[in-house]
């Protein structure tokens, strides 16, 4: 193999990140160019991190199932039963909003925990137990709904999936998140001084600093100048947050890297990692729960092909994202990019009046690009 | 034409600097059988594998005539049409598939437009099944319908149906009963009437004297010496396999040992694939406090999978009956394992020691990261204070503890899982394999670890393949062979001799 394309696979497995950041710039400048502006218009900015939000949901779930080595069909279907059966909740029998969502939530992790049994200790392979999930959740929404869309009536969960947040609450939530940031760049500093580790730079972390305050910045300017933040974007930062934290800072992240880096390793250092996989399909089913209700509540009612599809979505914006076909390796925000990738195009190509059937053609090739430069950087895989 | 069929002359392989084989010679002539015996790593499987071209011509030094001819093959396709098969210690069937597809795969008898020949197939399936004096087998049937020792007969019969002039039978009893195993042996004195010369490697000296002309001992990658086996006894063997000098390479030091405190009993291990054989066949043995015990035994006699079933990890059928502090303990699995204070450093690193992709940190306080948490959250800088002890106790040598383990040498990688294994305080440390693929400098490091340990009262039990490791290192000795326990000994003016006789067979009951 040639020193350039070495050179090459070394660039994309480090800087991976930039490399899909860099693909959003590129694909924002395209579109941007063929709509005269009118895609980076705030309206449309807007519209499309709210497109991406339920999507992300599901690949924020998705992506913990992958890094574990197993795969979720199901949660296309689930969200789509699990949405149906809010509406119903609420259209038949007028339940107070709190209660919907304790249901829905609960009956979200029910069913994931029903899969995850399945897989860990009955050893059926994921993929098989979530293609039948695929199939059976979307029998029971068509058994429930009688194959008709139930409308929404509870103002309170139209608004979680149509509100924006007041300008004044976001950008509190803003600067309280940067500061949080400032704060922890130091004690974390602080805490390896401590320990006579390496400290970066001062240069360094303030320089990541500023640039995460522009960001934010940038985002909540463009969003305030058209309604606010969505609340399903909401949602999906608080996701993004929690998980991202959860993946690095617990017991529980750090297990489901090691089993589906090394699953026997893992085991015979004492882990009980049957119970790990259930909790990773607990979790995507309390994601498949949100999503459902998003879902609902955007369209303001629950119907019965809602979801369709999704599971692949959350799949492909996973791999877009940098997550490991071969497990052990993916992070959150990473498929939240790729899912950001994917509203991007379909956005996009929608705008330009393009037929539905190229934005799937387009998505496909992107997906397998994506995949191929993965395997590719990752070549000569010694594990 | 010379008068042998195969000629191997000064073949020296070397692996980044660390001579495997350092100047062979094996000469077979046509019809001969010959026995190649060595210890566990003399470099057997891979002078086989230099023959094969499974390490193609170039990547070694030497040469290697062929009924006369230099034989320059790159790939295993060609030494196979040449007339040399090689069969491996674990069998390469399909068992889906039937008998005849398996003999003939790759080598398919088609008619034209690629479509399978199924009725000539099977008929010359069922010449070869004749021939091998098994007409009861249905080349038909999907071969997992036959056992173990039926399967490595199906073997033979695909090699010899690529017109095999030399067959290299590897390790080709390990997995047999003895009624299989005598089928073999004489499918073998058939062969060698029709003119097929046969190279088999075993551990087995009596199957060895059983059927083999000539044998040829290899140790550490040299040769040893070639003598007809007319006229050897077993004992000559031995010393020419083990003749090995322990060096001062073990830094032995004196601790006390303690009362007997772990006792396993009655442990039994079922083979997964054939029901009817027992890879470890009731083993019994007592450790005592402050004590080493090492496993000696040849490869695939049954230790590792002694020490999987005190673990609570055999993947198989099994029984062990624990006693620990006079209390019966139950191990159903690893997790039960190390909370009763029974840790194990597996064998094969890759697939069982190391998450590749996690940082050595990581991997070092997987086995006790709950103790550096609060409600599920890790403190960071608890966890890296650990690591860094650790890491600077057993001197694993890395840029960073974030970087991925699977960087690291193998040395510094067996230090980390050690290390992992360390964590949770064990009683019992098993160490199986502990300074396989690790070079001198980390070995020494891991002895050293190892009497220090026993020093603060732990008990260590060390597997290991290497003799003089074993009787460098032990205060006891367990041998083990075929599955039962062939002998236990105090090691006191133990020699490899001894040790080696008891794995071979000859059981010398000794006990402590």
């Amino acid at each position: 193999m040639s020193t350039a394309s070495k050179n090459l696979q070394r660039f994309f497995s480090q800087y991976k990140i930039l490399t899909l950041l860099f693909a959003i710039i590129v694909i924002w400048a395209f579109f941007n160019h063929l709509t005269n502006g009118a895609f980076l218009s705030a309206r449309n900015i807007s519209n499309l991190f709210r497109q991406m939000a339920i999507t992300g949901m599901l690949a924020s779930g998705m992506v913990f199932i992958i890094i574990a080595g197993e795969i979720d069909l199901s949660v296309g279907s689930l969200l789509g039963l699990l949405g149906g059966l809010a509406a119903i909740l609420d259209y038949t029998y007028h339940l107070p909003l709190p209660m919907i969502f304790a249901i829905v939530v609960a009956a979200g992790l029910f069913v994931g925990g029903w899969t995850g049994f399945w897989v860990s200790y009955f050893r059926v392979p994921s993929f098989i137990v979530s293609l039948s999930g695929f199939l059976a959740f979307r029998g029971i929404l068509l058994g429930i709904t009688k194959g008709v869309t139930v409308p929404i009536e509870s103002p309170g969960l139209v608004a979680f999936g149509q509100g924006y947040l007041p300008e004044i609450f976001g950008n509190i939530i803003a600067v309280a998140v940067v500061l949080f940031l400032v704060v922890q760049t130091f004690r974390n500093r602080s805490s390896r001084a401590h320990y006579g580790l390496l400290v970066a730079p001062l240069w360094q972390d303030v320089g990541k600093l500023v640039v995460t305050a522009l960001v934010v910045a940038g985002f909540m300017y463009t969003l305030n100048s058209y309604e606010g933040v969505p609340v399903p974007v909401l949602v999906t930062l608080v996701i993004l947050a929690i998980f991202t934290f959860m993946a690095n800072s617990t017991v529980f992240g750090r297990r489901i890297y090691s089993i589906g880096s090394n699953l026997e390793a893992t085991r015979l250092s004492g882990v009980n990692v049957r119970l790990i996989k259930v909790a990773v399909f607990v979790l995507m089913g309390l994601m498949c729960a949100l999503a459902g209700l998003t879902t609902t509540a955007r369209l303001a009612a629950g119907g019965p092909s809602a979801g369709t599809l999704g599971e692949l979505d959350a799949i492909a914006s996973c791999y877009i994202g940098g997550t490991s076909s071969r497990g052990g390796v993916g992070t959150v925000y990473g498929a939240l990019i790729g899912a950001l990738i994917m509203a991007s195009l379909d956005n996009g190509m929608s705008m330009l009046g393009l037929d539905s059937f190229w934005q799937m053609i387009v998505k496909g090739s992107i997906l397998l690009l994506a995949v191929w430069v993965d395997v590719m950087s990752g070549a000569g895989s010694d594990r | 034409m010379s008068e042998y069929l195969l000629d191997m002359r000064g073949i020296v392989k070397d692996f980044n600097g660390v001579k495997a084989l350092n100047g062979i010679d094996l000469k077979v002539k046509a019809g001969e059988c010959v026995g190649l015996c060595g210890e566990n790593g003399a470099g057997k499987s891979t002078l086989m594998k230099v023959l094969s071209a499974v390490y193609p011509h170039g990547t070694w030094e030497g040469q290697i005539f062929w009924e006369g001819q230099e034989l320059k093959a790159q790939t295993i396709r060609e030494t196979e049409e040449a007339g040399i098969v090689i069969i491996h210690q674990e069998l390469m069937l399909v068992p889906q598939l039937s008998v005849a597809e398996n003999i003939f795969m790759g080598n398919e008898i088609k008619l034209p437009g690629g479509i399978m020949n199924y009725s000539a197939m099977y008929k010359r399936a069922e010449e070869l099944m004749r021939e091998l004096k098994l007409p009861d087998v249905n080349v038909a049937l999907p071969v997992f319908n036959y056992g173990g020792g039926h399967q490595q007969l199906i073997e033979i019969a695909k090699a010899l149906n690529k017109k095999a002039k030399l067959l290299i039978l590897d390790e080709p009893t390990s997995s047999l009963t003895k009624t299989e195993t005598e089928i073999l042996l004489d499918i073998i004195r058939d062969l060698k009437k029709k003119g097929v010369a046969c190279v088999m490697i075993s551990h087995k000296l009596d199957e060895i004297a059983a059927v083999c002309d000539t044998i040829s001992v290899i140790r550490d990658g040299a040769h040893v010496g070639t003598r007809p086996m007319s006229g050897m006894n077993t004992n000559e063997i031995i010393t020419m396999m083990v003749g090995r000098e322990i060096k001062n390479l073990f830094p032995r030091e004196e601790h006390p040992i303690g009362e007997v405190f772990f006792e396993a009993k009655h442990v039994t291990c079922v083979d997964v694939n054939n029901p009817a054989r027992k890879r470890v066949d009731d083993v019994s043995f007592q450790l005592r406090k402050g004590e080493i015990l090492g496993v000696a035994g040849l490869v695939g006699a049954g230790r590792t999978e002694l020490a999987m079933a005190i673990f609570g990890c055999y993947p198989g059928d099994y029984q062990a009956e624990l006693w620990l502090d006079g209390k019966q303990i139950k191990v159903d699995s690893p997790r039960a394992a190390v909370n009763q204070g029974i840790c194990l450093v597996p064998e094969d690193r890759k697939r069982h020691g190391i998450v590749p992709l996690q940082g050595v940190g990581a991997n070092i306080t997987m086995a006790v990261l709950n103790k550096f948490t609060k409600f599920g959250v890790i403190d960071a800088s608890a966890e890296m204070h650990q690591i860094q002890q650790s890491i600077a106790r057993m001197r694993v040598k890395t840029a960073s503890p974030n970087l991925p383990i699977k960087g690291l040498s193998g040395g510094n990688q067996q230090k980390a899982v050690v290390s992992k294994m360390l964590l949770p305080n064990p009683k019992v440390l098993i160490l199986d394999e502990p300074t396989r693929g690790v070079d001198v400098g980390a070995k020494y490091e891991i002895y050293k670890l190892m009497f220090e340990l026993v020093k603060q009262g732990l008990s260590i039990i060390m597997i290991s393949s290497e003799l003089p490791e074993v009787l460098g290192i032990s205060d006891r000795v367990l041998v083990i062979g075929e599955g039962q326990l062939r002998g236990d000994f105090v090691n006191d003016g133990l020699t490899q001799e001894t040790v080696m006789t008891a794995a071979l067979g000859q059981a010398i009951k000794q006990v402590a």
